[in-house]
């Protein structure tokens, strides 16, 4: 009887291979060792080249190529993965919990007859029982649930697992094929890729938000706010006062007389939490505060905090995160 | 009938609304109004166009929004219409109604008062979280229940971190004058006056007033006791609109008749010069002026410096009206903001104490100190807080 | 063109969730249910097409009680149809199960859209909208920003919200199912008067057909996560700090 297969689908965007996919990688080399299965990535793609140097902890990575695979359509997608998983039949398949992974899930799990585990954060093999961690509630609870037949597709949040996990000194058996099957007549077609406008941002979409309070006590110091925003792929935002003082646009507000988000990090210089700006980013995934009065409401939603003066420290924090990015 | 005249039959419905028939065109209104100078259409010309059968033009403008709930317009008008309790909110009732121009922030609020009884979005079964720091005994009224005095204590004296203090003060107060009260703990909901009434969401004060009066059925008391005077407005005189009146009074009023108790209670000075802000709410709408400067005067130490705009001339902190949650829109299209200019004022007088009687005054003065480079110069206090501090119930100024 | 809606309705995370005896599940008397924040924004997208195209949107409210009231908003919103979808607190938060459920309805229905929430708090399935279509063998497309009419019959384009704040533009053939993420505009208010008003003359078709009789996900555990109180405060100086804050960035994959 042949061993057990967990399957990876890896995601990409304009030729890039996305971080998620090496976490999946990560996560999927953990089971396979601990269960003796196999671990194949399988990438879908119009164009292999990007992809066939990369050192991915799998076994085996396998792509399939097809001019209609290049962007995601999940239509196309989701017709070779159900071939292909069908003829894998693997124990597992992880998918990122992303505008990728999310669109498929649903989808496969029909045309497999298979279970599906969302807003995964831990996936543990027991024998025949697979153990998976999940968020519930927006990560007001967790669940661990179980299951013990059949295949699982599970949907991996980023931030669970180490990229580095997912690669290894050596690169993996590739095995290029065409699509199985025709991509013709699909009735979804992706016409085109936006990139963001250079000009105003929509706050409420922005994966990342440095926040500028009244500490921030001029348009100078909003510069290296910026500076961090651009690093980390989000955008300045500010709370009322500094709005009001011109130093950002009305645009920029987040508050209750202002715009209300929920981005994944959310850095707050010279906030000092009042109710009026909690109001607007408190349900932020993560938020780091830094604030020279160590009374700061702000410290009482931040995950962490720092009372040293972000003038003298926001310059040094964009140093060491350029460093950190530069490894890639 | 048109929409301008269908607009006008309902106006004229409510108490004292077919006084706009009288209206002389003097601008008086426009004149006092603290943001007539950024209003394309003062109530003097809301009047107007209403009469031209223009309502759509009111609803193209801003000028709707711009209204702070100061009731300078209604005190000063010679006929008499009630200018900002009533035709502004129900201009304001109109665009609601069309969801049409009206700012986000308000809509949150009100979607927020709505479902959790607080324009937050704290949910109602923390309202009374406060009383685990009180430090003092603070009886929860459940059905059934009596008190001698109900406090109504309201959203932002429950909720809201910076006016804690000052909820705590009063609870003490209250304590050592051995009061009998209690109060409705989640129970309470807002009272409605500061987001509806005035912003024009009668739906939603009425979804408030018919939990409100029914839990206030429930239980029985003499008095209700009010920290916020919008709460005081809303409880006195729009309740008894809607058929349950009640004994309201604000927490100055009450206090004021104890003030030979108090008196005997004092342990400390406070030297400081106090200059006094009338809030519109408990001043000008319900003309309480003398109450909150007698328990000023009972502080050992405390010199009274009145501001120029002072009593039925004081100027509107700037947040009554739902402005609250419009700062950023009010901003946009005024000059210097009401809470600035106020505090400006008050630093004029040499005091170094501003002292309010309203809630919404706290977060708005300190805020306004900090951006006019006043801070160390000046402080705001609540009154209650500055008794309490008298009276050795809480720590230090 | 019509349009359908699916409103969810789901624990308000706003209130303690108290977890039952059981430890697996939510303490039903304890729950207070809210609209499914996403579902509010498929309605709103449905509204918009309808004030663009004069879409027919007809609301389908799943839940108990509550659900006949999002109903009555969603009416005073502007929905031109209400149908109400009875769902006991057991059978909540598994999509195969709802999907199996409204398949037939939804089908006989004749809708050009189906539009859904991509996402609710309570669900952990994965997505409705997929599960649905691949249901009711019509195309998917999730993580939506815009939805609008296509210059060719029988499409849509949709806008779909990819990493980086990159969006990728997609012509779908109607009859379709789309996950929404964020309508073109926020939620429109409606005052209470118009929802009161709504409820008083409210009429509703209700789905009667028993809810299909499956198994879901099997869980065995629900607890609260650990949490500190308040924030952990970084010691040390700028350089110290500074590295502590980058590599937990880094850790949580944010860099």
């Amino acid at each position: 009887m042949s061993p057990d297969t967990i399957v990876v689908i890896a995601e990409h965007l304009k030729g890039e291979l996305s971080d998620i996919t090496l976490e999946m990688l990560a996560c999927g080399r953990e089971l396979a060792n601990a269960s003796g299965s196999e671990l194949i990535c399988m990438v879908l793609t119009d164009d292999p080249l990007p992809f066939k140097a990369l050192p991915f902890a799998s076994d085996k990575t396998i792509i399939v190529k097809n001019p209609v695979l290049g962007t995601f359509n999940p239509e196309a997608y989701c017709k070779v993965l159900s071939h292909m998983l069908r003829e894998m039949s693997p124990r597992i398949a992880l998918m990122g919990s992303t505008s990728v992974g999310m669109d498929l899930a649903g989808m496969l799990s029909v045309t497999l007859g298979a279970t599906v585990v969302g807003n995964c954060t831990r996936i543990q093999i027991e024998g025949r029982k697979l153990l998976v961690t999940s968020k519930l509630y927006g990560g007001k609870l967790t669940a661990r649930s179980e299951v013990d037949q059949g295949m699982v597709l599970c949907l991996l949040m980023t931030g669970s697992y180490s990229k580095e996990g997912g690669m290894k000194n050596e690169i993996s058996q590739i095995d290029i094929r065409d699509s199985p099957l025709s991509l013709d007549g699909l009735r979804t077609q992706f016409r085109e890729l936006v990139e963001p406008e250079e000009g105003d941002v929509d706050l409420t979409k922005v994966p990342v938000l440095v926040g500028a309070g009244r500490g921030v006590q001029g348009a100078d110091n909003v510069r290296v706010l910026e500076e961090l925003a651009g690093l980390l792929g989000g955008a300045v935002c500010a709370t009322r006062p500094v709005v009001d003082q011109g130093w950002l646009p009305r645009t920029r507000q987040v508050g209750r007389s202002g715009v209300i988000v929920k981005p994944r990090l959310y850095l707050a210089f010279g906030i000092s939490g009042a109710p009026e700006h909690v109001e607007g980013m408190k349900d932020s995934e993560f938020i780091v505060a830094v604030n020279t009065d160590s009374g700061a409401p702000i410290f009482e939603v931040a995950h962490y905090g720092s009372t040293l003066d972000l003038q003298d420290l926001a310059p040094v924090l964009a140093e060491k995160i350029k460093e950190l990015k530069g490894g890639k | 009938m048109n929409v301008t005249q269908a607009f006008l039959s309902r106006l004229e419905k409510l108490p004292d609304g077919q006084k706009v028939r009288d209206c002389i065109q003097c601008g008086m209104c426009a004149g006092v109004c603290p943001h007539g100078y950024a209003m394309d259409y003062t109530p003097r010309r809301m009047i107007a166009a209403l009469r031209a059968g223009r309502l759509d033009d009111l609803f193209r403008s801003d000028s709707i929004w711009l209204c702070v709930a100061c009731f300078n317009c209604s005190y000063r008008c010679p006929s008499g219409i009630p200018l900002a309790e009533r035709l502004i909110p129900s201009l304001r009732e109109e665009l609601l109604s069309t969801g049409v121009g009206v700012p986000k922030e308000l809509q949150t609020a009100f979607e927020r008062t709505a479902r959790y009884g607080n324009p937050f979005g704290e949910s109602p079964k923390k309202r009374d979280a406060w009383i685990k720091e009180a430090g003092v005994k603070v009886r929860v009224l459940k059905e059934g229940d009596s008190a001698d005095v109900l406090w109504h204590v309201g959203c932002f004296p429950s909720y809201n971190k910076a006016n804690l203090k000052d909820t705590i003060a009063l609870a003490k107060l209250l304590n050592v004058l051995d009061v009998d009260f209690g109060i409705m703990g989640s129970d309470e909901w807002c009272a409605g006056d500061l987001r509806c009434t005035a912003v024009g969401e009668e739906g939603l004060f009425n979804l408030l007033y018919e939990h409100n009066s029914l839990q206030l059925a429930g239980r029985s008391f003499n008095e209700v006791l009010v920290g916020d005077p919008h709460a005081y407005n809303a409880l006195s005189r729009e309740y008894a609109r809607m058929g349950t009146a009640y004994r309201v009074s604000h927490y100055t009023q009450f206090l004021e008749k104890r003030i030979p108790e108090l008196s005997k209670l004092l342990k400390k000075k406070i030297d400081a010069k106090v200059t006094y802000h009338d809030s519109c709410c408990l001043g000008r709408k319900n003309e309480i002026y003398e109450a909150p400067r007698s328990l000023l005067e009972t502080i050992p130490g405390v010199k009274i410096l009145e501001m120029p705009r002072n009593k039925e001339n004081a100027l509107c902190c700037g947040g009554g009206g739902g402005a609250m949650w419009l700062d950023s829109f009010i901003w946009e299209r005024t000059r210097v903001p009401l809470s600035i200019q106020r505090v400006q004022e008050a630093a004029r007088t040499g005091a170094d104490i501003l002292a309010v009687s309203c809630p919404l005054e706290i977060p708005r003065f300190e805020d306004a100190i900090k951006s006019s480079g006043l801070e160390g110069r000046l402080r705001v206090r609540e009154i209650s807080h500055m008794l309490a501090d008298a009276l050795g119930l809480v720590g230090g100024v | 063109m019509k349009v359908a809606v699916i409103i969810r309705q789901v624990p308000d995370v706003v209130e303690e969730l108290v977890i039952a005896e059981d430890g697996r599940s939510l303490s039903e008397d304890d729950v207070m249910y809210i609209t499914n924040e996403l579902d509010d924004h498929a309605l709103e997208q449905a509204l918009i097409l309808k004030g663009r195209h004069g879409a027919h949107v007809a609301a389908y409210g799943i839940g108990g009680s509550e659900a006949r009231d999002a109903l009555a908003t969603s009416v005073a919103k502007g929905a031109d149809e209400a149908v109400y979808v009875p769902l006991e607190f057991k059978d909540r938060g598994d999509n195969h199960k709802l999907a199996m459920h409204l398949a037939a309805p939804l089908r006989d229905g004749g809708f050009d859209l189906i539009l859904s929430g991509m996402q609710a708090v309570d669900e952990l399935d994965g997505g409705l909208g997929g599960i649905l279509a691949s249901r009711l063998s019509i195309p998917y497309v999730g993580g939506l920003l815009g939805v609008d009419m296509a210059t060719g019959a029988g499409k849509v384009t949709v806008k779909k919200a990819f990493a980086g704040g990159r969006i990728g533009i997609m012509d779908v053939a109607s009859p379709a199912v789309l996950g929404i993420q964020s309508s073109e505009q926020p939620p429109r208010y409606v005052p209470v008067n118009k929802v009161m008003q709504a409820k008083k003359t409210l009429q509703v078709k209700e789905i009667r057909t028993s809810v299909p009789d499956v198994v879901g996900l099997c869980i065995t555990q629900l607890q609260k996560p650990e949490t500190g109180a308040g924030a952990k405060m970084l010691e040390g100086d700028e350089d110290n700090v500074a590295s502590s804050i980058a590599n937990l960035l880094k850790e949580r994959g944010l860099l």
